[in-house]
């Protein structure tokens, strides 16, 4: 079986015990406005162009027989939609300024670069599945996370959880840990900022939070400036998840300003026209502090 | 370790340290002079001990009223020394540009540069070590000199872990009664040996004597209570180590740092390392502990007193060899926790307290190595992972699970190889028994590749400097260009080694060391010199340059002109020739469209292991002029950049004169883009017995990664599988980009920041511009 992956990151320290492999799988059904990996949101593959390595010697200009690839005003600017053979221009570019954003893997071959960090799993690491929305190829996912259990492999998700329940029951079996996010707590709010409504959410986070699996779950909400990142916001949460499950653990994300970068690269824009900064310690333990109010005993912050 | 603090004394001596003025020093040099003059007709070796003789008795000594332990080599602290007896044409050379050199400045007295011209310099004009090397193989050595770069010319050896256990057991009176009574039943060609230690001995027993009567003088003037009772106290030290061994800690430390003084003052080489000074020292601690008279605190202050002194030593080298070994490393080199003789864990109080000094100090010396292997504790390793992050650097990380079973493959015997220590930056050693001449020389295997494509030509200067066994236009295939470079190796190889062997005679014939010789064993036992084979084991060993750099352009060439056929042979071999003007875009592709070492991609990995096999199996077929082994290690300290110098454009997509890769084993400074586990796993792919000698992995991180004990935990753990791949070697810097462009804009604010430039630890900003600029491009990893 073949599923579509934007990424791989070896040395992954961020989403679960250990040093772990992430693999980003591609398309997401939610659009949030902050997302961090905004090339992982829809599901066509597509090629795209770094500016920052391109060395300006117009070999793909030259290569190119469709029209896919343009210079206009000294700049490079690509047709996605036209008939290229984007291989070959993408072979043939120098500096790997061209590339497909994503690549088709069968399941072994996602085994193979996982296998690769084998020694480092053994001190207490694994595999993370990550997206996009991870559970958006689920058949693909679901195979991934078989064969790790077989060979041993600690497995972690994160997830949306906006996926079908059925889903998240077959999954569940072959996870050893989950980074849920629940990111608004008002459905017009949710609806706004990452184009869904949180009802699945939130039915998805009761099922998980009253499965067997229930100690192995963090709830997450990303904090973002003025959008997610208020009060009302993370107390509701909290008192939600609090209320289903009196002992879970809750993350609560800094805002991450790298994300910014990406979206020029896909031709989109940044939610915010001035990049708010990371929020400070203080701040951070504010946010812990409502969380705390909000009924939830296990807070995680960075510190 | 909880409730332990740095004293106020501490702090005031390290200050005080950092804050004097640096002095190129001839006073020893005059001395050795006037002892030489007069015992001509003496044989060498006893014209060396009088001449150390001399100088113990005669230089002048100074003593810090606050100082726990005492003793330096010269009166101020961090002082140049010169040394006529090994080479000074470099000095008379350079005499003037010291204080304004690009590297390790030094100030000058004027009057001493007249009186080294007029008193020092005509004596030694033809005689010293480097004069004498010159007239006898100095034609052969520069004709390889841009392949090969021949070490140990001009300077005696170091790099040595003497006994300690014995001099703490015997002391220099010991010593000298052992010598004087083999000297009763000795054959006659021993008698100068023996006569030779007692005369050094005599001599150190005296450098002790007159720093207690410094001491002693010193506290009848001193009005102050605490400092007098401190003065008295290390003047007691001091007599009590004249005339019997070590019997408190704080008499053990002492003699400790007197056996180092002693032996650098004999030798003036770079790197005598104390080894495994948690073992040597734990009986005096553990005893002072039980009896109530020593506490841990005075403990640690004590140490902190010998890691202070441990950086008021330093090694005046050229300006040349201040390029290759940058910040004056000298090297003394402490191993912590490893196996123990049954191969169980060990680890003791001292360990900690040594690592909790280091976390004090933050200074360059000394040089802290953990041995890490399976067993290795939990606490042990998180702690030194917590020193790590404090940022100096230290402690570097070694292998007992590559070390040792690699050590005893090359014929250690298997109780010193779990005993092993490192001397100097990473060069590996067993202790107290072997001259391991690690520095023999540096190959150059991508000067040797170069050659390999131009048919013997050097790209920078077109002369001819090696054989013509083809070039790129001509090998058809990829197997016809390795056929040939294997024989541009062989070929320097050859070369190397008769080279080799004439440095190893005239260290014979000229620099006998018999207070060094007097504490390496089997020297004593049969009254043979440490120069001239008496050690019990006698490597020598040779550095391969640099492989990262050499899988890189073989990977390219193979990939890009043979397998793909995107460059011609002709077109290539132009572009090195005019360093890639007017060949932009093939130099683009071989940057990026090749993969490089680093990324664990098994082919390219293997294009360097292949080379450093084969240079590693051709070369242990060959046996040293002392009946040795010779062995390799991966280790370049700072030599990456003038090594690059001196090599023109690289298929790699390098530009000529370019540094090479850093390290050793560290690939090329931003191509490792897969992150700190494929370096590793590339890494791991060079067999251990690749680096008997001493590899080095050098990565950076940023300071976030270690912010809280779950990044700490995550640093063990990666550590852990360090050990599992075998790899011999790592170390880390942990800086922030913004704190090394600050200080160096602002030196002055940041004068106690150290960095680790490939094996050892050095101050910042009183490296040169251009290392300071590649320090901070390094590759630097965390948690963006």
């Amino acid at each position: 079986m073949k599923g579509r992956i934007f990424d791989i990151q070896r040395f992954s320290t961020h989403d679960g015990e250990g040093i772990r492999t992430t693999i980003f799988l591609k398309g997401c059904p939610l659009s949030c406005v902050w997302c961090q990996n905004p090339e992982g949101i829809l599901f066509r593959k597509r090629p795209i162009y770094f500016e920052n390595r391109c060395i300006h010697c117009q070999t793909c200009v030259k290569r190119s027989h469709a029209g896919g690839v343009k210079i206009q005003d000294g700049s490079i600017t690509l047709d996605i939609d036209a008939k290229e053979n984007w291989n070959d221009l993408i072979d043939w570019c120098p500096a790997g300024a061209l590339e497909m954003d994503s690549k088709e893997y069968e399941v072994e071959e996602v085994m193979q670069e996982v296998r690769k960090d084998m020694v480092f799993y053994k001190h207490g690491g694994g595999v993370t599945l990550s997206g996009g929305e991870a559970l958006f190829q689920w058949e693909f996912a679901l195979e991934i996370l078989k064969q790790c259990k077989k060979e041993g492999i600690h497995t972690a998700l994160e997830t949306s959880l906006y996926t079908k329940q059925e889903v998240l029951k077959k999954v569940l079996p072959y996870l050893d840990a989950v980074f849920a996010d629940f990111k608004a707590a008002d459905d017009k709010k949710h609806k706004k900022y990452t184009d869904v409504s949180n009802r699945k959410i939130k039915k998805n986070l009761k099922y998980l939070l009253q499965s067997e699996k229930k100690e192995n779950v963090t709830i997450r909400t990303p904090m973002i400036p003025g959008m997610t990142a208020f009060k009302e916001n993370v107390l509701e949460i909290s008192r939600y998840i609090s209320g289903i499950y009196p002992e879970v653990s809750y993350e609560i994300l800094n805002y991450n300003p790298l994300a910014e970068s990406k979206y020029h690269l896909i031709d989109q824009e940044f939610c915010f026209k001035e990049n708010p900064k990371l929020y400070s310690k203080e701040q951070m333990q504010e946010f812990k502090n409502w969380a705390l109010e909000g009924g939830v005993k296990h807070v995680i912050i960075e510190s | 370790m909880k409730g332990l603090f740095q004293t106020d004394r501490i702090t005031y001596l390290k200050d005080k340290m950092l804050s004097e003025p640096r002095y190129a020093s001839i006073e020893q040099a005059l001395i050795i002079t006037d002892t030489y003059k007069e015992n001509e007709d003496k044989p060498r070796i006893i014209q060396r001990a009088l001449a150390l003789k001399a100088a113990l008795e005669k230089i002048t000594i100074s003593v810090e009223p606050e100082e726990l332990i005492v003793g330096n080599r010269t009166a101020g602290v961090r002082y140049g020394v010169v040394f006529p007896e090994s080479g000074s044409t470099w000095v008379d050379k350079e005499f003037e540009t010291l204080p304004t050199r690009a590297q390790d400045t030094f100030n000058v007295h004027q009057e001493d540069i007249e009186t080294f011209r007029k008193v020092i310099k005509p004596y030694w004009q033809g005689k010293s070590l480097e004069d004498v090397l010159s007239q006898r193989y100095g034609k052969e050595i520069d004709e390889i000199a841009k392949v090969v770069k021949i070490n140990q010319k001009d300077h005696a050896q170091g790099h040595i872990c003497p006994n300690c256990v014995e001099w703490l057991e015997l002391g220099p009176a010991g010593l000298q009664e052992e010598a004087a009574y083999k000297l009763t039943t000795c054959e006659e060609n021993q008698k100068d040996f023996y006569e030779s230690v007692i005369l050094v001995m005599q001599g150190a027993r005296n450098f002790m004597v007159r720093y207690h009567n410094l001491l002693m003088s010193m506290a009848e003037e001193e009005t102050d209570t605490d400092k007098r009772v401190s003065m008295l106290q290390a003047a007691k030290n001091c007599k009590n180590l004249s005339r019997r061994p070590a019997e408190t800690f704080h008499e053990a430390v002492q003699s400790i740092w007197f056996l180092f003084v002693i032996l650098q003052m004999e030798s003036n080489a770079s790197s005598f390392s104390p080894g495994r000074l948690d073992r040597h020292l734990i009986p005096y601690y553990e005893k002072d502990i039980a009896n109530g008279t020593l506490t841990k605190q005075d403990a640690l202050e004590i140490i902190e007193c010998l890691w202070l002194k441990f950086n008021e030593i330093v090694y005046m080298r050229n300006s040349h060899g201040a390029k290759y070994f940058a910040g004056f490393p000298i090297g003394f080199n402490i191993a912590i926790g490893g196996q123990d003789e049954h191969g169980n864990d060990y680890s003791n109080d001292l360990s900690f307290l040594f690592l909790e000094a280091q976390k004090h100090l933050g200074l360059p010396q000394p040089n802290l190595s953990v041995r890490l292997h399976e067993g290795t504790g939990e606490e042990l390793l998180k702690e030194a992972v917590r020193t790590v992050a404090k940022g100096s650097g230290m402690p570097q990380f070694f292998n007992d699970k590559a070390v040792i079973p690699s050590m005893v493959e090359l014929g250690i015997e298997e109780k010193d190889a779990l005993d092993y220590a490192i001397v100097g930056c990473v060069e590996l050693t067993t202790q107290g028994n072997n001259l391991g001449w690690s520095d023999s020389a540096m190959f150059n295997l991508n000067k040797a590749l170069e050659v390999t494509l131009t048919g013997g030509k050097c790209l920078l200067t077109g002369e001819t400097i090696a054989p013509d066994y083809g070039n790129l236009e001509t090998y058809e295939t990829f197997e016809d260009l390795e056929n040939a470079f294997r024989k541009q190796i062989d070929y320097f190889m050859d070369k190397m080694l008769l080279a080799c062997e004439e440095v190893e005679k005239v260290h014979i014939d000229l620099l006998p060391s018999p207070f060094l010789s007097a504490t390496i064993d089997n020297c004593m036992e049969q009254g043979v010199d440490v120069t001239a084979g008496g050690a019990k084991y006698n490597l020598s060993g040779i550095q391969m340059i640099q492989v990262a750099n050499l899988a890189d352009s073989l990977a390219a060439i193979k990939q890009m002109v043979y397998d793909e056929k995107k460059i011609e042979r002709k077109t290539m071999l132009d572009a090195l020739k005019s360093n890639f003007e007017g060949y932009e875009i093939i130099r683009t592709m071989l940057l990026n469209k090749v993969p490089k070492y680093g990324n664990d991609v098994d082919w390219v990995d293997a294009m360097g292991t292949k080379w450093a096999e084969y240079f590693k199996n051709r070369l242990r077929t060959f046996t040293n002029y002392r009946g040795g082994p010779y062995h390799t290690g991966m280790y370049t300290v700072s030599a990456h950049v003038p090594m690059g110098e001196n090599v023109g454009a690289t298929p790699d997509g390098r530009y000529a004169k370019e540094p090479l890769a850093d390290g050793g084993m560290s690939p090329v400074y931003g191509r490792d883009r897969k992150g700190p586990t494929a370096v590793l796993k590339s890494v791991s792919k060079l067999d251990k017995n690749l680096t008997t000698n001493g590899g080095l992995l050098n990565m950076k991180f940023i300071p976030e990664f270690f912010k809280n004990e779950i990044g700490i935990q995550k640093f063990a753990d990666f550590l852990r599988s360090f050990v599992d791949l075998e790899i011999p070697h790592i170390q880390f810097n942990v800086v922030r980009r913004e704190d090394l462009i600050a200080a160096k804009e602002n030196p002055e604010q940041y004068r106690g920041l150290t960095v680790r430039v490939a094996g050892y630890t050095a101050y910042f900003t009183e490296l040169a511009d251009e290392l300071q600029n590649e320090i901070i491009a390094r590759t630097s990893y965390g948690d963006i």
